[in-house]
């Protein structure tokens, strides 16, 4: 009936996930507790429950985990969940990718733990069956669930505001995406309470992934989280190419789209190029593990090397994926906060251009010491350091962009800064494993650990924090406390270098990854720096959950009434913060790049004649759709049953998957319309306070 | 977005309307052609007709051919003016599948070659 | 260029504004919904590539076990290939017929399209049936593991097109052809080629070459 799912798949005798568990359950009952004592209950329904002032609204739901307070589901269900207005589903990414940073956070923090304390005769806490869970739980968290959330958040979010349009080409498709991502970060998450999760590390190779050595449901947790969640964001990249390449406002030709835009279709033609590579491969695996065919195994003509070299083709794209949008909003903080236009916008794009289809002839680095020959080896290892080419090239723009501008020292700028420095350093050292003969030494040592963290944290992490503060008061109305939001970046910068420069002697001393105990003593003293540098970027956590909070509490202070709080180049910062569902009521007209500047400057929207209210007319907008949630929570069903063997209910659950998608592709009735008159009086309204 | 049909320059592939290569006999000598070079294929696999060691190139050529054949008469791939990304996609899309084809066959090649046999 | 209305954006007059160099404005909802399935084809064929490249690498594994060219039959190869193309020619048939508003060739096609598309299914079962009875099911060799997903992915396409075509026509049944189906009907199409060019790939790297080997 239940397939091989038994009482003993939740872990009575791991002490820690339940722990875990009940951790989470005693902070949801202390707040109920401290609500009822302090008799806040009348405030609350009477201020915020039953508010709908957008400020209120935006703010409530940031703090995802008082939702189960009862009144709420009604306002969630109609204003979000079901909701396909790209702003309200990037934000509901960046929440989702912020939520499990939390989670894949204290994996890093509970590995360094172990790492420093479990040398020579010490055991450590973590015994090495829990520790490989841990360190690929680590891993798939926070590629598909932390960077990748963030990333498309923030994409989301921009992108149709920048290009002056009202939403992306396909809003309901939008919503599916975000739901399957959600999907995905469930199942990942019931892994930890719910069996066990995979102990092949975050790439799941084979022949350890199969059958005959991990029979039990965590590879499979593995599998169809990412399945299930590489298909949302498939989607995502088919959405947004079609939306950058077909819907821009009037007169945005290419070269007139901001550069944040240029990057965004970099990395989404990207995931609609490299997606399919690891669906593909997962597909492969999977029937392997499920009907036995020979793919990857070890005997009857199977080959692991194939494994690996498809996953590298999908995973080598996939770091751009990550990092291209931050270089785009790179370029946007950049350019707003030293007042002048980005330097060099052409070669910008032709950098983000090379990188796209660079990033697809340089794979096999991933792989070097599997056994190739010296020629193979050689064109990728060339290929490889080729890459970094146009990269260097944007980190001059960005130098060139701030070089006698009149900067303004925001949190943005700073990690821009933090960014140029800590990358280019992680860069050169990919640079450096690009060369074959160096990467058999350091090939899965603790100094491609610290690589890779280098430039994810120092490109990635930095970039989506950079986008976080540029845009949070477009999205909700005022901005971040400054303090708190350099206070957080200076503990995220000197944690990570507390933390990984040890990583990079400790490789280059013969250190390798994922080492649940340290055979060599003389290695504690830099595991101890490193273990100081987690606890340092666990504060910079702190400090953004104490930004977050400091914000909501005094954003009277710090409201956002004309929608352009750094005086902006672009054109999203033309809209009211935050803006209203149909973004703009008359679509802008577009001369120049920096189309919003430009106005600004010239003192006049292009096209429109000074002190004449625009002509409107009814806008179609989009309705609501449940599709997305409905298909996400059947694709729950069927990947929970599919993982413990319920045949039946995954059955149940892929058909009522299919009669979802089927029902909501029937209607024809996807919009509504806001008539000019309603247009006009928000306008006026808007623009007359 | 805004939901008004309008005349536009801009083509997809498969678009019918105002596409004046899409008429019957398009489609009619589409499915000739294809026909040839179906039989071409099975032929040139099945008898001496190429030089032996030849007939993988000739196979591939045919199938391009028969592809080109599909883009062009069934899909009116390149077939209007402002076509720009239509193509652009899918010579994008040619080129992943490329090096994804390629690459795996002279990666694997060269790992096999130089790996314990199994 | 001068601007004659005030902001007569979202008609869409246009103004010569760079044209050709995509600043005419948000395209028409059909030429949106087209290249966005165009995009998603694309990916659908890089998704074939790697099982391509799959079959490519495993072609040779066949682990003592029966080889392509003792299992290919070619003449019923033949016969798929020719049902899976004049199912793509009636399609495009159809496709007119509908872009021309006549539903009763429309049905007409669709129905010709259908059952070519079952015929081709039907060889193709019918062909896995028999090996799989010889023993040469999926899980004999890794060559059989990658032949049977190549094939099969391609088979569970052409299902599932077959599905969406009954789904789509009991749409212009109820509904009859106006823009959203025909939009829908566009897509589909578009799907259908597709799936015979990844045909032409499969019938000549798997069955023509593998047989030639």
């Amino acid at each position: 009936m239940l397939g091989r799912l038994t009482w003993a798949a939740i872990p009575f005798d791991q002490p820690l996930p339940l722990y875990a568990m009940g951790g989470v359950g005693i902070v949801i009952l202390a707040v109920l507790a401290l609500v009822t004592v302090k008799g806040w209950w009348p405030y609350l329904w009477r201020e915020w429950i039953t508010s709908v002032d957008h400020k209120r609204i935006g703010v409530m739901y940031v703090i995802l985990g008082l939702v189960t307070v009862k009144g709420w589901w009604p306002y969630l269900w109609r204003e979000w969940i079901t909701s396909v207005d790209h702003k309200r589903i990037g934000v509901m990414y960046v929440i989702l990718g912020l939520v499990m940073l939390l989670r894949g956070y204290s994996d890093a923090i509970m590995m360094r733990t172990q790492q420093a304390i479990a040398v020579g005769n010490a055991q450590g806490y973590l015994p090495p069956d829990h520790y490989d869970q841990i360190f690929s739980a680590h891993g798939s968290i926070m590629i598909f669930f932390v960077a990748m959330p963030l990333v498309i958040g923030l994409m989301n979010f921009a992108v149709p505001l920048q290009l002056g349009v009202r939403d992306v080409a396909f809003p309901t498709l939008n919503s599916v995406s975000f739901w399957l991502t959600a999907t995905g970060a469930l199942l990942i998450n019931v892994s930890l309470v719910i069996g066990s999760f995979a102990r092949t590390g975050w790439m799941g190779y084979p022949p350890l992934s199969e059958l005959a050595f991990s029979p039990d449901e965590g590879v499979d947790y593995y599998l169809w989280s990412l399945q299930i969640s590489g298909i949302g964001t498939l989607l995502t990249g088919v959405n947004f190419v079609t939306t950058i390449l077909k819907l821009r406002a009037p007169g945005m030709t290419y070269m007139r789209m901001p550069v944040f835009c240029w990057t965004a279709l970099a990395s989404n033609l990207l995931i609609v190029a490299a997606f399919p590579i690891l669906t593909a491969t997962f597909v492969m695996l999977l029937l392997d593990r499920y009907l036995g065919f020979h793919f990857f195994t070890n005997d009857a003509g199977g080959n692991q090397m194939m494994y690996v070299n498809l996953f590298w083709a999908w995973g080598h794209p996939e770091v751009y994926i990550l990092i291209l949008p931050a270089f785009g909003v790179f370029s946007e903080v950049a350019a707003t906060f030293s007042g002048k236009g980005l330097f060099s916008y052409r070669s910008m794009v032709l950098a983000t251009l090379g990188i796209c289809i660079l990033s697809f002839m340089v794979w096999l680095h991933h792989f070097f010491t599997m056994g190739a020959g010296a020629d193979v080896n050689a064109f990728f290892g060339i290929m490889s350091a080729i890459i970094a080419v146009p990269t260097g090239a944007k980190v001059f723009n960005w130098l060139f962009t701030l070089y006698r501008g009149r900067i303004v020292f925001k949190t943005p700028v700073l990690f821009l800064v933090g960014f140029m420095v800590t990358f280019v350093i992680g860069g050169l050292t990919g640079v450096l494993l690009a060369v074959p003969p160096v990467d058999f030494v350091l090939h899965n040592s603790a100094f491609l650990v610290a690589h890779f963290h280098n430039v994810i944290i120092g490109g990635v992490v930095y970039g989506a924090l950079a986008g976080y503060n540029y845009w949070f008061p477009k999205a909700f109305g005022f901005t971040l406390d400054e303090w708190w939001g350099k206070a957080s970046f200076w503990c995220w910068l000197i944690g990570f270098y507390l933390a990984f420069t040890p990583l990079y002697v400790l490789g280059l001393m013969g250190m390798t990854r994922r080492l649940q105990h340290i055979p060599d003593p003389s290695w504690q003293p830099l595991l101890l720096v490193a273990e100081a540098g987690a606890i340092v970027i666990f504060c910079g956590i702190l400090c953004q959950i104490a930004q977050l909070y400091v914000s909501i509490r005094t954003r009277e202070q710090r409201l956002d009434l004309t929608g352009d709080p750094w005086n902006g180049r672009t054109l999203e910062w033309s809209t009211s913060s935050p803006p209203p569902a149909y973004n703009y009521a008359v679509l802008p007209r577009v001369e120049t790049i920096d189309a919003f500047w430009h106005k600004k400057r010239s003192g006049r929207a292009p096209g429109v004649p000074v002190g004449v209210e625009p002509a409107y007319e009814n806008i179609e907008m989009p309705r609501n759709s449940p599709a997305g949630f409905i298909t996400a929570f059947f694709a729950v069903v069927m990947g929970f049953a599919l993982i413990w063997h319920i045949w039946w209910m995954a059955i149940v659950g892929v058909l009522a998957a299919a009669v979802t998608v089927l029902a909501a592709g029937w209607s024809d009735e996807r919009e509504h319309e806001i008539s000019a008159a309603q247009i006009a009086q928000m306008e006026r309204a808007r623009l007359g306070a | 977005m805004d939901g008004s049909e309008r005349v536009f320059d801009d083509r997809t592939p498969g678009v019918e309307e105002h596409e004046p290569t899409a008429s019957v006999l398009s489609y009619t000598a589409g499915l000739a052609l294809a026909i040839l070079a179906t039989i071409l294929s099975f032929v040139v696999s099945q008898t001496h007709l190429l030089w032996p060691p030849g007939i993988p190139v000739g196979l591939i050529v045919l199938a391009f051919a028969q592809i080109g054949v599909h883009l062009v008469f069934f899909l009116h791939l390149g077939s209007a003016p402002d076509n720009t990304n239509n193509i652009l996609a899918l010579a994008f899309g040619v080129l992943i599948v490329f090096l994804v084809i390629t690459g795996s066959i002279w990666i694997i090649a060269n790992l096999n070659a130089n790996m314990m046999p199994m | 260029m001068t601007i004659a209305t005030i902001d007569t954006v979202s008609t869409g007059v246009r103004t010569g504004l760079a044209r050709g160099r995509g600043g005419g404005g948000p395209a028409p909802k059909r030429i949106v919904v087209a290249y966005g399935f165009w995009i998603f084809i694309l990916s659908d064929i890089v998704m074939f590539s790697g099982l391509f490249a799959a079959y490519a690498v495993l072609s040779g594994n066949t682990a003592g076990g029966p080889t392509g060219a003792e299992l290919f039959n070619l003449r019923n190869v033949f016969i798929e290939t020719m049902c899976l193309l004049f199912s793509s020619y009636t399609c495009g048939l159809g496709a007119l017929s509908a872009e021309r508003r006549q539903p009763g060739r429309f049905y007409l096609f669709a129905a010709l399209t259908f059952v070519l598309g079952a015929a081709f299914l039907f060889i193709e079962a019918s062909e896995f049936a028999g090996m799989v009875a010889k023993g040469a099911g999926p899980s004999r060799s890794g060559f059989l593991s990658g032949f049977f997903t190549l094939v099969g992915t391609h088979g569970v396409h052409v299902t599932s097109g077959l599905i969406w075509l009954i789904y789509l026509v009991a749409q212009v049944v109820v509904k009859g052809l106006r823009a959203a189906v025909l939009r829908r009907l566009l897509c589909w199409s578009l799907f259908w080629h597709a799936l015979d060019i990844v045909w032409v790939g499969v019938f000549t790297l798997v069955y023509l070459m593998g047989d030639f080997r």
